[in-house]
């Protein structure tokens, strides 16, 4: 059931780990994608970049995945970029004010570059 | 509290599997009220947020709880009214956490009830008594 809610994507790209989004990220489908976090991080990775541009809903169950990682990508010399953001998901980013913690680019590309060029937060 | 689902009310499992079909309930309510995008996406959310924190700590995940989301309205005023059968637990005592704070400390949970207080414009809460034994939330949205 969680798979038909939240389909999630990966791709890696030389040191920079790319997940992709698509359907509903919420209290049902969040352990999904920290399972797809965990695995990476089990596997090294602390560049992540997360494109949203599929993502229809995203609930506070979807933000506190962020928030259970960051510390940890940080700790170890990474970060987490969001992109790609549909308006209706980006609003709940910012209505709680996240684009002060988190990287929230309009575009992959730019996410990407940020990673490749060590600019962190 | 009985399973009884009508026209203006949904019952489900304590489950967070049922958490789609409960916003796709409201979404449809909210839109035939006449609300935009923007507004029945903050509605939907916030009843989203209600159910998820109902289910996760006053049901503890156990699925065979039950909860009802009706929805009602006075006048220009969209009602929705979230029904369980859980000890009583009031959301508007719960101290709001500060988001610079929050994000200095890099806390996780406990957003729901903030993001609630955040998009709807009026919030109550009825703890059950004896003579009913439900509680219940109440969220208003005012259609300008």
């Amino acid at each position: 059931m969680i798979d038909e809610k939240l389909k999630i994507q990966t791709k890696k790209n030389d040191d920079i780990h790319c997940v992709y989004l698509n359907g509903y990220l919420d209290a049902h489908t969040a352990p999904k994608l920290e399972e797809t976090f965990q695995r990476i991080i089990n596997e090294g990775g602390y560049k992540i970049l997360v494109n949203f541009s599929e993502l229809d809903y995203i609930s506070s169950a979807g933000l506190g995945v962020f928030m259970a990682y960051i510390e940890d990508v940080r700790n170890n010399g990474g970060d987490i970029k969001l992109t790609s953001m549909k308006d209706k998901v980006f609003s709940v980013f910012d209505l709680l004010g996240f684009p002060m913690l988190f990287d929230i680019d309009a575009d992959e590309q730019d996410g990407i570059s940020k990673l490749a060029n060590n600019q962190f937060r | 509290m009985k399973a009884e689902n009508s026209h203006n009310t949904i019952c489900t499992a304590g489950d967070v599997v049922e958490l789609s079909r409960i916003r796709d309930f409201v979404k449809s309510k909210a839109e035939v009220f006449g609300f935009g995008d923007g507004d029945c996406n903050k509605i939907v959310l916030a009843v989203d947020e209600a159910c998820s924190n109902l289910i996760e700590h006053a049901y503890r995940k156990d699925a065979s709880k039950l909860l009802c989301v009706e929805i009602d309205s006075l006048d220009k005023d969209f009602i929705i009214k979230i029904l369980d059968n859980a000890s009583p637990f009031d959301p508007l005592n719960v101290l709001q956490p500060d988001m610079e704070e929050y994000f200095k400390k890099l806390k996780r949970g406990g957003l729901g009830i903030k993001i609630m207080l955040m998009v709807m414009d009026e919030i109550h809460y009825y703890p059950s008594t004896e003579q009913n034994p439900v509680n219940t939330l109440i969220l208003k949205k005012h259609l300008n």
